[in-house]
């Protein structure tokens, strides 16, 4: 096709086989597609995300509900159940390694141990029947081979460093013991107590208080300048990815439509999505006028449109857009990708209208 | 956005012109005032299930909301703000004080004037999965509260009659008439908050209680909800409290706002006053712990300590002492631990309950300047 000719192709260049040649590259997923087969079809949860992540750095990895943020970062664990699901594709090379080519005892020294994870629920998501002490010790046991007096002396280390007041009596307390806020430092405390590299948070902060939020926010932040450990967050919250990360992609429908630094993505968004995301927090509007939003639906995964999986949500669509699917772009003179049409060099009088938009989206941002 | 095409079911005097000016400015006239309300559950204990103690849920709060406007009541989890609503709607029985609805006191009524009441004051909930009954078709969902206030006069108890008007008000919140035949599963989660919404609207209440409505739902979706509810307050002279913990929320959508800690309001203002310049230390943290989504700005946070106390056993004096960052700031004076502040009123419609409140916003600039954050340090540091 004429625009593929035209704009260098990044997925292309970008899916070369074998491990990164940057030694810096703590993670790289390339083409990484997870599938569903349910009773009704097929669902295509992520097809075809690519993101690499160097040591030490922070990407947030953005969207709504159903859109492939969790179940990629599930796939790097292989936390996902086989079946229904199926990673149908793609490398993730991790420390030189590629973690789908890996057995399951192989990934299990690699799961809790290089990489961890913090997950949304903090209710959930502990064990109610053992202490705190146990379910923190277990992970120091299995991946550092010490006794369990060692160990437990490590879990209080690790609460401690999260900021539990008096650790040496928590440790022996019951997860319903603690309120939301503690829950989730113990689970912040477990997944650093054996010196992850790579350290995925899904949502950490959603079912908690703004106060307890930003909290926990600030303990991310810290842990993670303090450990050097490479941090994906996984949120839905704009505000939450500006305050925490330097890198952002935003996802929907199984893809990224939009990645690049965080100050591109978010003060000079590429991607109508981005934009329309924006636009969708309260604050940056004046009270009495209608908020602007996306308008419709996320698409039925069982009938995905068959162009651009945004065009029927899109005010910028034009026939095009119906009929073939963008591939990320760079539009010129930026370190943002877009997969969007609209950053074509020939379609630049289309991208007025949504540079004017972007204008007045961002001049809400900065208040 | 979701045109009801003119089908919408009709209330007399809501021309969107003149509501329209009773919602810019405070001159509405009080439909709800709320005195001295207190809600306390017993805590029962020993073989005898003696009354050991009580959870002071709700404890001595007044306020008023004139008609037309959106209260907003914000606070973190546990804070009373959803049991303050219920009290109020009669789905929790109030300890003591009164709530007066036109002049009517809400609490003391019985019998057929309490039902009457109910039709006039609905609620519209939070989680749009739990609040829709799996096993009934949207049809009885809306219609159940038309049933149950049927008379001879509106005649609901006519199945057709009914089924119309559950068309109508299906319509008015941008869904299909003939959706009434289905069942919640089929919906997505805006859809069906949009269902709870008709099902508080059907039976042209004046005054809706909004418990979290947004919360559960997806941004884009947030925004299309938020729209409606505005749409609609204009459509049908709307008065809601609308309760919600997200505070970005709250400043689009409300025009004036309590803020709630541990059963207590501790600050009432409009909604400008009260961002640009807050009065009470809790209401300046609450404030400063939104994330922004400039990534450019670092900000200074206020980040309290530890978790909010129980409300079984409060702290004595001012509640919010033991973690408030202007009672360490002015040297931990007693008064704060020992007496309990009132409600004082502040000028400009703004009350603070602090005993230092003339000093918060001086004081809340010095500190955000003295507290470099820890991650700045941290920073600095590595």
């Amino acid at each position: 096709m004429k625009i593929k000719e035209m704009v260098p192709k990044l997925d292309a260049a970008d899916r070369s086989v074998g491990p990164p040649t940057d030694p810096d590259v703590l993670i790289d997923v390339r083409g990484l597609r997870t599938y569903f087969h349910v009773m009704d079809g097929t669902v295509k949860a992520v097809d075809g995300v690519d993101f690499s992540l160097k040591r030490g750095q922070t990407l947030g990895l953005v969207g709504e509900s159903g859109c492939g943020k969790s179940v990629t970062a599930l796939s790097i664990l292989q936390l996902i159940d086989i079946p229904p699901g199926e990673i149908a594709g793609g490398e993730i090379w991790f420390d030189g390694r590629d973690l789908l080519k890996m057995t399951t005892d192989q990934i299990r020294h690699v799961r809790g141990a290089d990489i961890a994870m913090i997950f949304q629920e903090p209710m959930t998501s502990l064990n109610p029947v053992f202490t705190i002490g146990d379910q923190i010790s277990e992970a120091i046991i299995l991946h550092q081979h010490v006794n369990k007096k060692e160990a437990m002396s490590r879990a209080i280390e690790a609460l401690a460093a999260v900021g539990i007041p008096d650790p040496a009596r928590r440790v022996k307390q019951y997860p319903h013991e603690m309120s939301g806020g503690i829950r989730q430092r113990v689970m912040i405390a477990m997944a650093i107590s054996c010196n992850p590299k790579l350290l995925i948070a899904d949502e950490p902060t959603t079912a908690l208080d703004v106060t307890i939020q930003a909290q926990i926010l600030e303990l991310i932040k810290e842990l993670q300048v303090r450990t050097g450990a490479a941090l994906l967050l996984i949120t839905h919250d704009l505000a939450v990815v500006a305050e925490t990360v330097q890198n952002v992609a935003v996802m929907y429908a199984g893809r990224i439509v939009e990645t690049g630094p965080v100050e591109d993505v978010l003060l000079s968004p590429k991607h109508p999505y981005t934009q329309g995301l924006l636009n969708s927090i309260p604050a940056l509007h004046k009270r009495g006028r209608e908020l602007d939003v996306i308008r419709g639906v996320v698409p039925n995964p069982f009938r995905m449109p068959p162009g651009c999986k945004f065009e029927p949500r899109c005010p910028y669509a034009w026939e095009h857009c119906r009929e073939a699917e963008p591939d990320l772009l760079v539009p010129p003179g930026t370190h943002d990708k877009s997969r969007c049409f609209l950053q074509a060099p020939e379609n630049a009088t289309r991208r007025q209208v949504f540079d004017r938009a972007t204008v007045a989206t961002v001049r809400g941002v900065i208040g | 956005m979701q045109s009801s095409n003119g089908t919408s079911p009709n209330k007399d005097g809501a021309t969107s012109a003149g509501v329209a000016g009773v919602k810019s400015g405070n001159s509405g006239a009080p439909l709800l005032e709320v005195h001295n309300l207190r809600t306390y559950y017993p805590i029962r204990g020993g073989i005898l299930r003696r009354h050991i103690g009580d959870v002071h849920a709700v404890d001595d709060v007044s306020l008023s909301i004139n008609r037309g406007q959106t209260f907003g009541m914000v606070g973190e989890s546990g804070c009373g703000k959803t049991t303050f609503g219920r009290t109020i709607l009669r789905l929790e029985r109030a300890t003591a004080g009164t709530v007066s609805m036109d002049g009517q006191n809400v609490l003391a009524l019985q019998g057929q004037d309490l039902k009457f009441m109910r039709r006039r004051m609905q609620l519209i909930f939070q989680d749009p999965y739990g609040s829709l009954n799996p096993r009934m078709p949207v049809s009885d969902i809306i219609g159940e509260g038309l049933l149950a206030q049927a008379d001879s006069e509106n005649r609901w108890g006519d199945r057709a009659i009914r089924d119309q008007r559950v068309g109508d008000f299906l319509e008015a919140v941008g869904l299909r008439r003939d959706y009434s035949r289905r069942y919640a599963h089929e919906f997505s989660g805006g859809q069906r908050q949009r269902i709870g919404i008709a099902r508080a609207l059907s039976l042209n209440p004046e005054f809706i209680v909004c418990d979290e409505p947004v919360s559960a739902l997806d941004v884009s979706i947030q925004s299309q909800i938020l729209n409606l509810l505005s749409e609609l307050q204009r459509q049908f002279n709307l008065t809601y409290l609308f309760i919600a913990h997200n505070l970005s929320v709250v400043q689009y959508f409300c025009e004036r706002i309590g803020v709630m800690y541990l059963g207590k309001l501790v600050e009432v203002a409009d909604t400008d006053a009260l961002y640009a310049h807050p009065r009470h230390p809790y209401t300046v943290a609450l404030l400063s712990a939104i994330p922004v989504p400039d990534p450019r700005v670092r900000k200074k946070r206020l980040v309290l300590k530890g978790d909010v106390p129980s409300p079984a056993n409060p702290p004595s004096g001012c509640r919010f002492h033991t973690r408030c960052w202007l009672r360490e700031r002015l040297g931990n004076p007693e008064v704060c631990s020992t007496v309990d502040p009132p409600l004082m009123d502040m000028g400009g419609g703004q009350m603070s309950a602090c005993h230092f409140a003339d000093k918060v916003s001086a004081e809340a600039a010095d500190e955000a300047a003295a507290r470099q954050s820890v991650v700045d340090t941290a920073v600095a540091e590595s």
